[in-house]
């Protein structure tokens, strides 16, 4: 077997360390057949030539690059081998340069450790094999995780640029956050009126057939990879038919039982069978399985009965399901929560009465919420002095040590509101730092300056204030220096990652920061994109981000879901991965178990596994672990390395 | 009267293509020096490293044998390090039972930022088999 051995010198950073000569010397005891050709720099546009050149005229069978790093240049020699048509998998790199002359003090020693390196390489490449890399099709649809802004907006530009969408929604209505409140900063804007055409358009727009919405519902599994997923999708039963619903509220009138109400911050009663609020899209009420007296083993179906739709519409035997969905590109959008501000200690919070944290108080401003719209105390009266707390567990290495970046804007936007609904109310702020970035800000922020009835006062540290009560029953904002009476206390946490982000990441193996919010490829070329290729990130789960940014992200994620993923285009798949030879496969499944990515199946007729090259990354971990000696690691098979360790050690 | 040249330990090192093989490039890069008597053997995971290697390895004149891993929760496949650590307590009791020095089998954890790392993880274990000098076991026992 001819075996062409090429030693770059590269200038001199090889040549001063490692003798050619005595290279070319000892490669005559190497195996038969082995030639040394000495190139001064081969990644050179000369050397690659000469490289190429000479491989045309030896025609060796094996070729044994003694260089730089394989990370650099292998990708580079192995084009070369292509360019001259041989197996690009039939050439072994020997890092040279990093590894030995750049290292290694003495030359002579330096020489010595090259000859073993690269005799060790001869010995390795001779039993290389040639190797195809595979073209895929790839489905270039997509499945949006989370329908608040960011997720409905990549949706539906997905969808209008023809890719059918699978868009996962957990709670039974679209929307996100936004949609519960009633105006949004900056310019208080109507939420529900301006999600709503974006929301229609969704539903029953030009492109809504490309849309499969899957409200109450979670993935829990993804297999596959880039091109290629496999999501598997288990939705709870919403127990009313969403297609022949007519959102009428009947069966709501009926039902018999009650709970509180999450999505008021449970300070609102539902009843079991209920919207979530008025107001929500898809527009029809679902059924809690637990609070419905159904569940306690008694007899009802006040609801079934009460739907003038027929007796289809309810369904009370809706079980739960599991939906499978094929898709190339994965758009996580699931949004943020709210630190429990009851971790902060002092703010009272979850303990003493009309102390709100801003969710709550966004519902309570809301014409769809608890109170429909009013500002009342616990005791159903209009509160005449309110205190609102900035930074709570935000720029606090207490709590959170990042700016949660719109707690003082929407804090500015209650300003407006509190005075709006209740002009004779005195507010005052209480803040560590203010941060109104922006050209529109300033806007909200100069009229709660300018608001005769509101003052700003600043703190220190979360830890000068305390929330109390004194005996006559009224808040006291304690802090340093003296203390405020007033009637409510709204707190703004830190804004954090939405519940269930650490079961999806870890499903998903996206990575997260030690905030919990998703990690970005690159925090500022590649913000939109995770760090698994094809999962890409649009929201509040990557940081604190308001709605205007949420919608750009989930643009920016349509970008690089249309940017990558074409439909007619291919996409390649390495050939480095695992084989089973079914015939010595014993069945143990041990390759399965220790496989990280899935990628190997049990076939329980043959009693045999099978690797899925689309599947196998090309670690060998199941290699190793086989018992039976029945998977091959392609280009890392252990004829190649045993071959390798006698020969370096020869 | 001829000089008696100094025993000089011949290792192999196993390392996982992401992280040890790039702290190694990045040991280069910034030409921290460090004993020759390591030959690398590059495989893209440290959980491809197979007992039979580390065997194969000492039988074929190796004084002994280090894996480097990446860092236990940074492994590019996610787990194989750990792969790696299972297999290399389960061989340390074997070169025990075979009169072994436990020195010789390390297994350390280099990340492709620890240049400096590595150069320091090669020379301590060039020095310790060093010291314990030549591998000397019957053949056929580890065969």
């Amino acid at each position: 077997m001819k075996t062409g051995v090429y030693f770059c010198n590269c200038g001199s950073n090889i040549a001063d360390k490692i003798s050619s000569a005595a290279v070319s010397e000892a490669a005559k005891s190497f195996p038969e057949g082995t030639y040394v050709t000495i190139v001064d720099f081969i990644c050179s546009e000369d050397g690659k030539q000469q490289f190429e050149e000479s491989l045309k005229a030896e025609r060796p069978d094996r070729v044994v690059v003694a260089a730089c790093s394989p990370r650099d240049h292998e990708a580079t020699f192995r084009r070369c081998l292509t360019n001259v048509e041989m197996n690009p998998y039939l050439m072994q790199m020997v890092n040279i340069r990093e590894q030995i002359a750049w290292v290694t003090e003495d030359p002579a020693a330096a020489t010595e450790k090259a000859i073993g390196a690269i005799r060790g390489a001869v010995c390795r490449v001779r039993l290389q094999q040639p190797l195809e890399k595979k073209q895929l099709e790839v489905c270039p649809d997509a499945l949006v995780i989370g329908a608040g802004p960011a997720g409905m907006k990549a949706a539906l530009s997905l969808a209008e640029a023809g890719r059918s969408v699978v868009l996962v929604e957990r709670t039974p209505f679209m929307g996100g956050l936004p949609v519960r409140f009633d105006e949004l900063f900056p310019a208080l804007e109507c939420a529900p009126c301006m999600l709503e055409p974006l929301m229609g358009d969704l539903l029953h727009g030009d492109y809504a057939e490309k849309i499969e919405l899957i409200t109450m519902a979670e993935v829990v599994e993804v297999t596959g990879f880039y091109g290629n997923f496999i999501a598997k999708i288990r939705q709870k039963p919403r127990h009313v038919s969403l297609h022949e619903c007519i959102g009428c509220g009947e069966c709501v009138e009926a039902c018999p039982a009650t709970t509180l109400n999450v999505f008021n911050s449970s300070t609102s009663e539902r009843k079991a069978i209920d919207f979530a609020f008025a107001g929500v899209l898809p527009n029809a009420p679902f059924l809690m399985e637990d609070v419905c007296i159904r569940s306690r083993g008694e007899i009802c179906r006040a609801c079934k009965d009460a739907c003038p739709m027929g007796e289809d519409v309810v369904d009370l035997d809706e079980m739960e399901t599991v939906i499978e969905r094929t898709i190339g590109a994965i758009i996580i959008a699931t949004g943020a929560g709210l630190y429990d501000a009851s971790q902060v200690v002092g703010m009272g919070f979850g303990t003493l009465p009309d102390v709100y944290d801003a969710l709550q108080f966004e519902r309570m401003l809301s014409s769809t919420g608890p109170t429909g719209g009013e500002i009342m105390t616990a005791d159903g009266g209009a509160p005449s002095s309110v205190a609102i707390i900035h930074c709570v567990g935000s720029l606090d290495d207490a709590h959170k040590p990042y700016c949660s970046g719109i707690c003082c804007q929407y804090a500015f936007k209650f300003n407006h509101m509190i005075t709006a609904k209740l002009p004779e109310a005195t507010i005052t702020h209480y803040h560590r730092e203010l941060v109104v970035p922006g050209k529109e800000a300033h806007s909200l922020f100069h009229h709660a300056v300018e608001n005769k009835n509101s003052s700003l006062k600043r703190y220190n540290s979360i830890g000068d204030l305390a929330i109390t009560r004194n005996s006559s029953g009224q808040l006291l904002v304690n802090f340093e220096g003296g203390a405020d009476t007033v009637d409510m206390v709204i707190l703004c946490p830190a804004v954090t990652p939405a519940e269930g982000a650490d079961e999806l990441s870890a499903m998903l193996d996206v990575s997260r920061d030690s905030f919990g919010f998703y990690r970005e490829l690159h925090g500022r070329m590649d913000a939109a994109q995770s760090t698994i290729k094809g999962i890409y990130l649009a929201g509040a789960c990557q940081e604190p981000m308001d709605v205007r940014t949420a919608m750009l992200e989930g643009m920016a994620s349509v970008g690089y879901t249309l940017a990558g993923l074409q439909p007619g285009r291919t996409i390649e798949i390495e050939p480095i991965t695992a084989e089973v030879d079914e015939t010595r496969c014993s069945g143990c499944r041990l390759c399965g178990s220790v496989c990280p990515y899935h990628a190997i199946t049990f076939n329980v007729e043959q009693n045999v596994s099978a690797v899925n090259a689309v599947l196998c990354h090309g670690c060998g971990t199941c290699v190793t672990a086989c018992p039976s000696g029945a998977i091959t690691g392609h280009h890392f098979t252990n004829e190649q390395i045993m071959a390798e360790i006698e020969g370096v050690l020869k | 009267m001829i000089p008696v040249k100094a025993f000089e330990p011949k290792i192999i090192g196993f390392l996982c293509n992401w992280c040890s093989y790039a702290g190694a490039d990045k040991a280069g890069g910034a030409q921290e020096a460090y004993p020759p008597n390591v030959q690398v053997i590059r495989v893209m995971c440290s959980g491809r490293v197979d007992p039979q290697f580390i065997l194969s390895s000492l039988a074929n004149g190796a004084d002994g044998v280090i894996v480097l891993a990446c860092h236990p929760g940074d492994c590019h496949y996610k787990e194989g390090n750990c792969r790696a650590l299972q297999r290399h307590s389960m061989l340390l009791l074997l070169l025990e039972q075979l009169g072994i020095e436990k020195e010789r089998y390390r297994l350390d954890y280099v990340s492709a930022g620890e240049g400096e790392k590595f150069a320091q993880v090669i020379t301590e274990m060039v020095e310790s088999v060093r010291a314990l000098g030549p591998l000397s076991v019957a053949q056929e026992s580890i065969d």
